[in-house]
C-alpha cells in the first residue's frame, strides 16, 4: 500500500516493535483520540476536531501511499472511510493499558 | 472499616468497596471480598451492584468491543446486560434488575465513553490490590488463529529449505541431459563399422 519500489516484508520482531511504538503513542495520545471519537458523536455541534482530523489523514495518505492500489481508494472515499476511521481509533483507545500490546495484536490479526 | 479503591478514566470512574482475605495473609489495603462496586459515567445515571454482576457486565463490554472492532454485528445480549449499536457512533446498554417489577435501565453512551469504561475496566483489571476472578481479556481472542500462525511459519520452515534442495538438485542434474557423452558414440561407430 506504501509508495515504495522496493517490496520488503516485515519480520516478526519488527511487526512487535511497531506494534510497542503504536501503544506506547497511543496511550500518550489518549486524550486527543477521545475527542476526534467524541466530536464524531457530536458532529453537527462539534465537528471542528473531526474535519481538521480527517482532512490530516487524507493529507498523509495521499503523500505516502500508492494511490493506483484499490484499497488506498477506499480509504480515501469519503463516504467509506469515516467507519474505518472510528474503527482505527476505537481500537487504539482500546489498547493503552499495560496488556495493550497484546490487544492490538490480536485486534490487528481480525482486521 | 471496608477499604474503598477509585480507578478513573476521563469522564468515567469505578469504586470498588470492599475487605481483605485475613485468613489469607492479604495486606490491609488489598480488597478481596467485594462487597459493592459503583460505575459512574459522567451525566449519566449510576450503575451499582453486587460482586456477582460486576464480572458479567465487564466481560459484557469486553465482548461487545471486540465484536465492534471485528466487523461483527456489534450486539451482545443476557440476562442482565444487553448491548447493541444505535450506528457506529451511540450505544445502547440495556441494564436488567434481578427484582421484579424494576424496569430496566436504558443507557446511550458514545464511543469516548465506551473507551473511557473500557480503560477503567482494564485498570481494575491489572490492579494487584484487587482480587477478582481476573478476565483473560487480551487472549479471549481465539487460540486457534494465533496457534495456526505459529504452526504455519514453523511447518513452513521444516517444508521449505529440503523442497528447494530437492528442486535445485533436479534442476541441476537435468541440464546433464543435453551434454555430450564421448563414450555412447564410440559404441555407436563400432555398430555401424565392424572391422
Amino acid at each position: 500500500m506504501r509508495k515504495s519500489y522496493v517490496k520488503n516484508n516485515i519480520k516478526p520482531n519488527e511487526f512487535d516493535a511497531l506494534i510497542r511504538i503504536t501503544v506506547e503513542m497511543s496511550k500518550y495520545l489518549y486524550p486527543y483520540i477521545r475527542e476526534i471519537l467524541k466530536s464524531k458523536e457530536n458532529f453537527e455541534e462539534n465537528s471542528v476536531i473531526w474535519n481538521d482530523f480527517n482532512k490530516r489523514f487524507i493529507e498523509l495518505i495521499k503523500e505516502r501511499f500508492n494511490m493506483d492500489s484499490m484499497r488506498v481508494k477506499k480509504l480515501l472515499n469519503q463516504t467509506e472511510n469515516d467507519e474505518v476511521i472510528v474503527k482505527y481509533l476505537l481500537a487504539l483507545s482500546f489498547c493503552i493499558s499495560n496488556q495493550g500490546y497484546q490487544k492490538l495484536k490480536n485486534f490487528l490479526y481480525d482486521f | 472499616m471496608q477499604n474503598k479503591l477509585s480507578f478513573h478514566q476521563s469522564s468515567v470512574s469505578l469504586e470498588i468497596i470492599g475487605l481483605p482475605d485475613y485468613s489469607n495473609n492479604e495486606n490491609k489495603d488489598q480488597i478481596s471480598i467485594i462487597s459493592q462496586w459503583k460505575l459512574t459515567i459522567f451525566d449519566k445515571p449510576l450503575i451499582e451492584g453486587k460482586i456477582e454482576h460486576l464480572v458479567p457486565i465487564m466481560n459484557a463490554f469486553y465482548i461487545y468491543s471486540n465484536l465492534l472492532i471485528k466487523n461483527e454485528i456489534p450486539l451482545f445480549e443476557s440476562k442482565l446486560i444487553d448491548i447493541k449499536a444505535d450506528n457506529l457512533y451511540i450505544h445502547n446498554i440495556v441494564l436488567k434488575s434481578s427484582k421484579p417489577n424494576v424496569k430496566p435501565l436504558i443507557i446511550k453512551i458514545g464511543n469516548s465513553l465506551l473507551s473511557d469504561t473500557i480503560n477503567c475496566f482494564d485498570q481494575l483489571n491489572e490492579s494487584p490490590k484487587v482480587r477478582i476472578k481476573k478476565l483473560d481479556v487480551p487472549n479471549n481472542i481465539s487460540k486457534k488463529l494465533r496457534f495456526g500462525l505459529n504452526k504455519k511459519v514453523k511447518l513452513f520452515n521444516i517444508i521449505f529449505p529440503p523442497f528447494i534442495a530437492i528442486c535445485s538438485l533436479i534442476l541441476f542434474s537435468s541440464s546433464f541431459i543435453y551434454f555430450y557423452n564421448p563414450f555412447e558414440n564410440i559404441n555407436k561407430n563400432e555398430l555401424i563399422n565392424p572391422e
